[in-house]
C-alpha cells in the first residue's frame, strides 16, 4: 500500500470536523515494533504506518474506550471514531454492529486490503530483534525485512502468520474509505492446529488441554484483548454468583476458558488476537477456531459478514441439528 | 461418584413438560435410577451452558437437560434456543476431551413417564461407564 497515500487520507478524515480521532498503526519504539496510534491532527497522520508488522486488531478500542460520567451540563462527545481494518478486523466491526455495541454512525471505517501479517515470533526468532527500528515490507513473493540497513528477502510461507494462512477475508467486508486496490484471496491453508488436536481421542484431548490450560496464568489477556469480549459487567468477574472462581487452578482455568469459548461460538472472527497475547502460549486460537468451524459446518453460520444478521446464539431455526439429542 | 461406584447425575428438567413427565413415572411407580438429581427451571432454554460445567465442577459425573419436544415449548421457542446452545457446548466439551457420554439433552414430553425412565437409565449407564470425573473437581479448601 502507498504510505503517502495512507497518511494523506488520514490526515483528511482527522480534519474532519464530525471525527474526533482515528486509530491506526505507528512505529514502535524499536526492533519491530508496532504499536496503536490515537491520531488527533495532520502531525500524527505523517507516523501511519502499514507493514506486515501490523498483526494488531485495533477494533478492539471501539469498546475499550472509557466512557466517564460527565460533569453536569456538558454534553457528550459524539464525534466519530476513524478505524483502520484489515480484512478479518472488519468483521470484527461487522460483529460489533450485529450486536449493537457499536452504531455504524459511529464509526469511520478505514479499509486496508492485507496480503497476509508476519508471525512476530517467528520473525524474532529467525532475525533476532536489533535495538534500532527495523522495517518490514511486502514484496511480491514474500516479504523484505530490513533491518539495520541490512535487507533479506524472505519467502511469504516461511514467516506468514498461522491465522493468515487461514485467512479467507484479507479483504475488508465492510469500509467507509478503501485505501489501496483489494488483493487476490488466497487458498486458505488446512487448519492443521485443529486437526491435531481432533484426531486425538476424547482421553487424549483431556491430557492435552489439561497441559495447556495448567499454564493459564488468568491474567484475563485474551479476554481484554479481545475485540468481542466488552461486556462491562463479565460473567468471569462476576462474584455472586461466582461462576468461576479466581483460584488459578486446572478445574478453574478450565472452566474458564471453556467458558470463554463458548461465549465467542458464533461470533469469534479469528483475528487470532486471544492467541498472539497470551503469555502462557496457550493455542486459544484452536479452541475458538473449531466453535468456528462447528458452526460453520452444522448451522451454516459466519459471524461478520452481514451487519444485519440475526446474532447467532440469540436465535435458532427450526430444523438446527439435534442428533445428539436422545 | 459414591464409593460404591454410583454415578452422582444432575438433571435439569423444564417445569412444563419434563418435570411433569418424571412426576408421571413417579406416581405410575415406574422404576428408574435413583442417582439422578432433579433441578426444576422453567425452561431448558434458561439453562445456561455454565450450569452444566459448574455442575461437573462440583461432584456430578453427568448432566442431563431435558425438555419439551421441539414446538411444544410452553414459551415457543425456548428449547429451540436451548437445542443451539447446548449442542455447541457439547462439541466443545467433546473438543476439550470431556467424556461426550458425561452430557445428554432429551425431550421428555409430559405424557412420556417411560421414556423419562430410559433416558435416565442410558444417562446413568454411560455416566458409569465413564467413571468418575474426579479430574476436574473444584478444591475445595478445607478450613
Amino acid at each position: 500500500m502507498d504510505l503517502e497515500k495512507l497518511r494523506e487520507t488520514a490526515a483528511e478524515v482527522v480534519a474532519r470536523e464530525d471525527v474526533k480521532y482515528l486509530i491506526g498503526w505507528k512505529n514502535g519504539s524499536y526492533g519491530y515494533r508496532v504499536a496503536p496510534a490515537f491520531i488527533e491532527d495532520a502531525e500524527g497522520a505523517a507516523e501511519l504506518i502499514f507493514s506486515p508488522l501490523c498483526i494488531s486488531n485495533l477494533s478492539t478500542y471501539l469498546t475499550l474506550v472509557e466512557k466517564l460520567p460527565l460533569p453536569r451540563g456538558q454534553e457528550p462527545d459524539t464525534r466519530k471514531i476513524a478505524l483502520m481494518v484489515k480484512g478479518c478486523d472488519s468483521r470484527a466491526v461487522t460483529q460489533l454492529l450485529v450486536e449493537k455495541g457499536i452504531e455504524r454512525d459511529g464509526v469511520v471505517v478505514i479499509g486496508c486490503p492485507c496480503p497476509g501479517m508476519i508471525d512476530y515470533d517467528l520473525l524474532a526468532e529467525k532475525y533476532p530483534e536489533t535495538e534500532g527500528l527495523s522495517e518490514v515490507k511486502w514484496t511480491d513473493d514474500g516479504f523484505l525485512v530490513i533491518r539495520d540497513g541490512e535487507e533479506t528477502n524472505v519467502t511469504r510461507d516461511e514467516l506468514l502468520a498461522e491465522k493468515c494462512r487461514l485467512c479467507r477475508y484479507p479483504n475488508p467486508l465492510i469500509s467507509d474509505i478503501m485505501l489501496g486496490e483489494p488483493v487476490e484471496t488466497w487458498e486458505p491453508a488446512e487448519d492443521k492446529g485443529v486437526e491435531e488436536v481432533d484426531k486425538k481421542d476424547v482421553n487424549g484431548r483431556w491430557a492435552y488441554w489439561e497441559e495447556q490450560f495448567s499454564n493459564c496464568i488468568r491474567c484475563y489477556s485474551c479476554r481484554n484483548v479481545c475485540p468481542l469480549c466488552y461486556c462491562q459487567d463479565c460473567i468471569l468477574d462476576r462474584l455472586n454468583p461466582t461462576w468461576v472462581n479466581r483460584a488459578v487452578n486446572f478445574s478453574e482455568n478450565t472452566a474458564f476458558n471453556i467458558a470463554r469459548a463458548f461465549h465467542l461460538a458464533g461470533r469469534c472472527i479469528e483475528c487470532g488476537e486471544c492467541e498472539r497475547v497470551c503469555p502462557a502460549n496457550i493455542p486459544l486460537g484452536r479452541l475458538n477456531r473449531k466453535m468456528a468451524r462447528e458452526v460453520r459446518d452444522k448451522y451454516g453460520f459466519e459471524p461478520g459478514l452481514d451487519p444485519e444478521a440475526e446474532p447467532f446464539q440469540a436465535s435458532y431455526k427450526p430444523d438446527d441439528p439435534e442428533d445428539f439429542i436422545l | 461418584m459414591s464409593a460404591n461406584n454410583e454415578p452422582n447425575i444432575v438433571a435439569f428438567l423444564c417445569n412444563w413438560c419434563s418435570y411433569a413427565g418424571a412426576d408421571l413415572a413417579g406416581t405410575s411407580r415406574v422404576h428408574y435410577p435413583s442417582n439422578v438429581q432433579v433441578i426444576r427451571v422453567m425452561c431448558t432454554g434458561r439453562v445456561n451452558p455454565l450450569y452444566v460445567m459448574n455442575a461437573l465442577q462440583q461432584g456430578a459425573d453427568g448432566v442431563l437437560v431435558s425438555g419439551c419436544h421441539p414446538g411444544d415449548c410452553h414459551y415457543m421457542e425456548g428449547n429451540y434456543y436451548a437445542r443451539r446452545r447446548l449442542g455447541m457446548l457439547k462439541d466443545l466439551m467433546e473438543f476439550v476431551g470431556v467424556d461426550p457420554r458425561r452430557f445428554h439433552m432429551s425431550w421428555v414430553s409430559a405424557s412420556e413417564g417411560h421414556k423419562w425412565k430410559e433416558v435416565v437409565e442410558k444417562t446413568v449407564e454411560d455416566a458409569r461407564e465413564a467413571g468418575s470425573f474426579e479430574g476436574f473437581r473444584r478444591r475445595q479448601i478445607d478450613w
